[in-house]
């Protein structure tokens, strides 16, 4: 087979060919395999515990927070059930928050609160202590939202950091940050936006992104993407 | 938190350790690993675990030691009462990988940069030695390569 042969079909033959697979063990993979077996060894947690916590990281993302979103920008009962009780809510949207991994909680999920935004009032999340995420209901933190860099500044000058994000709020519209906390997460209900008018619950899902569920950023037609920030270093070191 | 809480973890003067230094020098991350075979998953196989590990660490099924540690954080007891229940505390080990990523690995990507400062944090606490590890990683290698 020459080596310009375009693997992109499928050979007319039933299958297509295998998706490319990184074809070697890096040193971090091997570390990590490393790690988990002389933890499990010493006694430091279970392989039984591992396997229940990676398979919870395997299954969550933000798929159920874009659809409570979506459903509340077209049905007003199920709005108000979100915005004073963001644990039933959650529920519609497949997760049950008071035990989302079905075997005892990754971390202390004790309360749910959905943030309205309102046309003058911009509602945007942090963990200033470390990086506490709704996980069961949005997935893993972005990796900006796990640094000193953004925890530290958005507090002190949101508009500022929003602005870095795209994000440019007129001086009217309030801005108000919600910090994370062991007993309680937070996700943004934006403002629907213009252009929407007539849309699917499905058709909404694609544009309440996960930025735009933290707050970093608004939902837009056509927006259906996250960004990707690069990451910048503290200038003065974490925790000083 | 409690203001007292914190600071114990923010003093730390960190010293290399000569196993992480030579991958952070000479592995290769999952960005080039990606680019050269095409794959398009943007994490590496191995986050998910890694995540677990993480979130293993903090907690058990029984989660005694997380009881353990909000009582520290808020106050109720010292660190040093919390050392025999948590071996290695969630927010001492996300304070740690603030100040190693913004220091000994700050120009490893994520997540491998998180990896190492979980290891870091381990072998400073003696939870498992360099040694220990580099004999395993030979290990792996060849289980892994085994043809």
């Amino acid at each position: 087979m020459s080596n310009d042969h375009d693997h992109d079909h499928d050979h007319g033959h039933g299958h297509k060919p295998p998706a490319p697979m990184v074809e070697e063990i890096s040193d971090f993979e091997a570390l990590e395999i490393a790690v988990r077996e002389l933890s499990i060894e010493r006694g430091l947690f279970t392989a039984e515990d591992h396997r229940r916590f990676t398979e919870f990281a395997e299954h969550i993302g933000p798929t159920p927070a874009t659809r409570m979103v979506a459903k509340a920008w077209l049905d007003p009962e199920y709005k108000k059930l979100c915005l004073t009780d963001g644990i039933k809510a959650s529920l519609a949207v497949g997760v049950d928050w008071l035990n989302p991994t079905g075997f005892g909680t990754p971390s202390d999920y004790t309360d749910l609160r959905v943030l309205e935004d309102t046309p003058t009032r911009h509602h945007v999340v942090v963990c200033t202590l470390c990086s506490c995420y709704p996980r069961p209901i949005l997935g893993f933190q972005p990796e900006w939202y796990r640094t000193p860099n953004y925890r530290r500044r958005l507090v002190r000058w949101p508009r500022q950091v929003l602005a870095e994000f795209g994000l440019m709020l007129p001086p009217e519209v309030e801005v108000r940050v919600e910090d994370s906390n062991q007993k309680c997460r937070f996700i943004v209900m934006p403002v629907r936006p213009a252009g929407t008018e007539g849309w699917t619950e499905d058709q909404l899902t694609e544009i309440v992104t996960r930025d735009c569920l933290i707050g970093v950023t608004l939902p837009k037609p056509g927006k259906t993407t996250n960004i990707k920030l690069p990451v910048h270093h503290a200038v003065n070191p974490a925790n000083h | 938190m409690t203001e007292a809480a914190k600071p114990e973890a923010a003093k730390t003067e960190w010293t290399t350790v000569s196993l992480l230094e030579g991958i952070k020098e000479n592995g290769r991350v999952w960005e080039d690993l990606a680019n050269q075979y095409g794959v398009t998953n943007p994490d590496p196989p191995w986050k998910t675990s890694l995540d677990g590990m993480c979130e293993a660490l903090g907690t058990t099924s029984c989660s005694p030691a997380m009881a353990v540690e909000k009582r520290w954080l808020d106050g109720s007891i010292d660190r040093a009462e919390v050392g025999g229940a948590v071996p290695l505390p969630l927010l001492e080990r996300r304070w740690e990988e603030d100040e190693l990523s913004e220091t000994l690995y700050q120009d490893v990507p994520f997540p491998e940069r998180q990896l190492l400062a979980l290891t870091h944090s381990l072998i400073k606490r003696g939870l498992v030695s360099e040694e220990d590890l580099a004999q395993r990683m030979k290990q792996i290698h060849e289980r892994l390569t085994a043809t």
